[in-house]
C-alpha cells in the first residue's frame, strides 16, 4: 500500500514546534517527507490540512482481563479500544485469572494476541506465583517468551525479602520490576484517599503514606539489588518527590509513570459515592494533582500510562465500597491530555510524544517510532479542531466505566496507521 | 422542589431543614391528644429494611409511619448483609414489585442507601449507613436543641467521643453548623480525624474543651464493634479521659450545661450513673422528638422520582 498524507503538522519528542509537510508511506515505511510530494500510482491520498501527524501512542499499563474475566474485556476488544485512542502497542498487566505467572499462561496470552489483535501486545509477568507474594513465579520461562517487566500489579509484594531476592535473581536476566505501591495494612477497603472526602462519606480511606512507604521501600531494594525499578501510577505529591530524590542521587535505575486520571481528577469528584471515580491508588487532593502535573513537566515521570481497568456496568453499579477499583482509559487518554493540557498550554505535543509514545517503548526495549524518513509507519492523525463524544457507540472497550462517558472533549483521533495497514480512519 | 429521598444532611438547604423542623412541631403536639393518628399517608406503604439491628430507630420509624396511617412492613432481611450489587438490585426489584412508596434502610455499608435510591422510584430514607450519615438523628437533635434554644445561633455544642466512626457526629455537626451553631470535637487523637469538616474546633482534653464554654455536651456512643483495630487502650482509660465522670458531671451541672446522647448509653463509659437523674439531660427528649421528626420527614418526601441506575 502507498499512502500520501498531505499538509500535515508533524509532532516529535525533540521539538516544541511542529513541522509542516507531506508524508509518503510505501511498504509500511516512511519513505519521504517533504513539500509538494506527488502521489504514486494507486496511492491513498489524505489531505491532513492542518491536522497533527504524530507517532502512535504506547501504553505500558493495561488490564485486558484475559484469561479469566472476559466479560470485562478481551485482548480483542482491549486492543480495538487502544486503536480507537491512537495507541498501537500495549503492555498487559498479569493480574488475570489465572495470573500470568509462568510460561504456559504467557503463551496463552501471546497466542490470543497473535490471533485477535491488530497491534503488538506485550505482557508483563508476575514476580510471585499467583501474585501471592510468597514463591517466585516462573521467571526464566516467561523471559524465554519475551517478558521483560515483572510486577504483581494490583498489590505490592508485601515481604521485602521476597522482592529483594526476586530482584537479585531476575536482574541477571535483563528483566526489570514494576511496583504497585501500597501497604495493605494502611489501605483500608482501597476505595478512596484518606482525607476530607473519606471523612464525609464515612469510609475508611487509604492515606497517601500507604503508597509513599512502598515507593521508597522498593526503590531502596532496587538500589540494594542493582535492579531497574519502575514505579506505577503514582498518585501522591510526596511519592513524586521521593522518586525525584532518588533520581537525583543517580545511583539506582528508577523510572515512573503517572496516569491521566491522577492528573485530572481529585477525591472531590467522587461526590455522592460515584464509583466511576473509584480507583487504586485513589484520587487524592488538588495539591497532589498539581504536583503530579509539575512532576510530569519536569520529567520526574518518564511516562504516561492509563492503568486501563475495565469493569462491567453491573460491577460498577454496586455500592461504593463493593464496586471494583479502576476506570477504562485507552480511548480517552490522548484526547483528554490534549483537551486539558495541550490546548490550555500546560505542556506541548513534544511532551505527549515523549512520555506517551517514545519513553514507554524505550522502557520495553523497543525503538521509538518518530515520523522520520526510513522509519516504520506507526503514527496517527489528530484533529485539534474536532471533538470527541465518548458515547456508548464510540467506545470499543467491552466496558464503559469511565468518568468521561457521554462527555465531549476537544480533539479527535482521525487516523491510525501501523506498517502498511490503516487501522482506523474517521 | 420536593425531594424523593433523604440520604444525608449535607445536601439539604437551610430552608428545607427549617421546613422539616417546623413541620415536626404540630406532629409533636399530636402526641398529647387521645387520638394520635392523622390520615396523611393513608394507603401508602412504608417498608423498613434494617440490616443492622436497632430496636430504637426501627420502632421510632414504625411509630412515626403508623401515626401517619401508612401501612408499615418490616422486610425481613437475612442476617448476612447485602453488599454485592446483585443482591441489592434483587432486593430493590422485589420491593418495587410490592409497590412500596417508602423504603427506610439501615446498613453498615456507607453509601448503600444512595445506591438503592438510584435504583428505585420509592422514597429512600437513610436510617443510618456505616459511618456516613444518619439524617433523621441530626434532625431530631436539631429539633431538641431548638426546643431549649429557640434561636440557637451562636450556641456551642461539644461533641465527645468516636468522631471517626460516628455517622451521628457527621450528620449532627453538619446540621448544627447549617443552623448557625458552633461545634467542637473532643476525643482521642486516633478517633478525631484531623481533616474533618472545616470550622470545627478540635480538643484533646476536657479542660481545654470546657474553657471553650459549650452550652451542650453531646456524648457519642463508643462503638466497639465498629473498630477494626484498637483505637484506645481500654474502656476504663476512655472513661477517665473522655467520659462524663461524677466529677465532670458536677462541673457540667454547675455551669448549667445540657447533655445529649443518641443512645443507647454505655453506662460507665461515656457517662457515669449519675447522669440518669441529671435534670438537664435531653436524652429522653431526643427519643420522643425522633418520632415527630420522622413523621415530618415521611410527610415531606415525595415518592415517584426518576430511576437513574
Ligand atoms: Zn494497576
Amino acid at each position: 500500500m502507498s499512502l500520501l498524507i498531505r499538509n500535515a503538522r508533524i509532532a516529535s519528542e525533540d521539538s516544541t514546534s511542529l513541522r509542516d509537510g507531506d508524508v509518503l508511506v510505501e511498504g509500511g515505511i516512511i519513505c519521504s517527507i517533504g513539500t509538494g510530494l506527488s502521489a504514486p500510482e494507486g496511492a491513498k491520498v489524505i489531505d491532513a490540512k492542518g491536522r497533527l501527524l504524530m507517532p502512535a501512542m504506547f501504553d505500558a499499563h493495561v488490564h485486558f482481563r484475559e484469561p479469566g474475566q472476559e466479560a470485562k474485556e478481551t485482548i480483542a476488544t482491549g486492543t480495538e479500544a487502544a486503536i480507537n485512542g491512537g495507541i498501537t502497542g500495549v503492555v498487559m498487566m498479569p493480574n488475570t485469572k489465572p495470573a500470568i505467572d509462568s510460561a504456559p499462561v504467557v503463551r496463552m496470552v501471546l497466542d490470543s494476541a497473535a490471533k485477535n489483535s491488530r497491534i503488538p501486545v506485550y505482557t508483563s509477568g508476575c514476580i510471585t506465583k499467583d501474585r501471592a507474594g510468597k514463591e517466585l513465579a516462573g521467571i526464566d520461562g516467561m523471559r524465554g517468551l519475551g517478558v521483560k517487566m515483572l510486577t504483581d500489579d494490583g498489590d505490592s509484594v508485601a515481604d521485602p525479602a521476597v522482592l529483594l531476592r526476586a530482584m537479585q535473581y531476575a536482574t541477571e536476566f535483563g528483566m526489570f520490576f514494576a511496583s504497585h505501591c501500597e501497604v495493605p495494612e494502611l489501605a483500608g477497603p482501597r476505595a478512596l484517599n484518606e482525607g476530607v472526602v473519606s471523612y464525609r462519606l464515612g469510609i475508611k480511606g487509604t492515606p497517601a503514606a500507604a503508597e509513599e512507604i512502598i515507593i521508597d521501600r522498593d526503590i531502596r531494594l532496587a538500589h540494594a539489588a542493582g535492579a531497574h525499578i519502575h514505579i506505577q501510577h503514582v498518585s501522591s505529591k510526596v511519592g513524586m518527590e521521593t522518586i525525584r530524590w532518588w533520581k537525583q542521587r543517580g545511583d539506582v535505575k528508577v523510572t515512573a509513570e503517572v496516569a491521566p486520571h491522577h492528573l485530572l481528577f481529585t477525591e472531590e469528584d467522587i461526590g455522592d459515592f460515584d464509583t466511576h471515580y473509584k480507583m487504586n491508588p485513589p484520587l487524592r487532593t488538588k495539591a497532589d494533582t498539581e504536583a503530579l502535573l509539575q512532576g510530569l513537566i519536569e520529567g520526574v515521570f518518564d511516562l504516561i500510562a492509563t492503568d486501563h481497568a475495565p469493569h462491567t456496568p453491573f460491577e460498577k453499579s454496586q455500592d461504593f465500597v463493593s464496586a471494583p477499583n479502576g476506570i477504562t482509559g485507552l480511548e480517552t487518554a490522548l484526547v483528554s491530555l490534549y483537551h486539558y493540557f495541550v490546548a490550555t498550554g500546560k505542556f506541548g505535543w513534544d511532551l505527549v510524544v515523549k512520555r506517551y509514545s517514545a519513553e514507554p517503548r524505550r522502557m520495553m526495549g523497543l525503538e521509538p517510532v518518530p515520523v522520520e524518513e526510513g522509519k516504520p509507519a506507526d503514527f496517527i492523525l489528530f484533529d485539534t479542531e474536532a471533538e470527541t463524544t465518548f458515547s456508548l457507540d464510540f467506545m470499543r472497550s467491552k466496558s464503559r466505566n469511565t468518568p468521561f462517558l457521554d462527555k465531549t472533549l476537544k480533539g479527535r483521533v482521525d487516523l491510525v496507521v501501523l506498517g502498511d495497514q490503516v487501522l482506523l480512519e474517521r | 422542589m420536593p425531594r424523593k429521598d433523604l440520604l444525608d444532611i449535607v445536601s439539604l438547604e437551610r430552608e428545607e431543614i427549617d421546613c422539616l423542623l417546623d413541620q415536626a412541631v404540630p406532629f409533636k403536639e399530636l402526641f398529647t391528644r387521645s387520638v394520635k393518628k392523622v390520615p396523611a399517608l393513608k394507603g401508602k406503604s412504608v417498608l423498613t429494611l434494617f440490616y443492622e439491628p436497632s430496636t430504637r430507630t426501627l420502632s421510632s420509624f414504625e411509630v412515626a409511619a403508623n401515626r401517619l396511617s401508612a401501612d408499615v412492613t418490616n422486610f425481613a432481611v437475612a442476617q448476612s448483609s447485602i453488599v454485592k450489587g446483585e443482591s441489592v438490585r434483587e432486593t430493590v426489584e422485589t420491593l418495587q414489585a410490592m409497590r412500596t412508596d417508602y423504603i427506610i434502610v439501615r446498613h453498615s455499608r456507607s453509601g448503600l442507601p444512595s445506591t438503592i435510591a438510584r435504583m428505585t422510584k420509592a422514597s429512600v430514607i437513610n436510617a443510618g449507613d456505616g459511618a456516613h450519615a444518619h439524617p433523621t438523628q441530626a434532625l431530631l437533635d436539631a429539633f431538641t436543641i431548638k426546643e431549649k434554644f429557640p434561636d440557637p445561633t451562636g450556641k456551642r455544642v461539644l461533641i465527645v467521643g468516636d468522631i471517626l466512626h460516628s455517622r451521628v457526629a457527621r450528620s449532627t455537626s453538619t446540621i448544627l453548623k447549617k443552623l448557625g451553631l458552633e461545634v467542637a470535637y473532643l476525643g482521642p487523637g486516633s478517633l478525631v480525624p484531623k481533616v474533618g469538616p472545616e470550622n470545627v474546633l478540635r480538643f484533646t482534653n476536657y479542660e481545654e474543651a470546657m474553657k471553650w464554654k459549650p452550652d451542650i455536651v453531646y456524648l457519642l456512643r463508643v462503638q466497639m464493634e465498629r473498630q477494626d483495630v484498637q483505637y484506645f487502650p481500654s474502656l476504663r482509660e476512655y472513661h477517665r479521659l473522655y467520659g462524663v465522670t461524677e466529677e465532670r458531671l458536677r462541673r457540667i451541672d454547675g455551669e448549667g450545661l445540657y447533655i445529649m446522647h443518641p443512645g443507647p448509653v454505655n453506662r460507665g463509659v461515656e457517662l457515669c450513673d449519675g447522669v440518669l437523674d441529671y435534670s438537664r439531660s435531653l436524652i429522653n427528649d431526643q427519643v420522643e422528638n425522633g418520632i415527630a421528626v420522622r413523621m415530618a420527614v415521611l410527610y415531606w418526601l415525595k415518592p415517584g422520582g426518576e430511576v437513574v441506575g
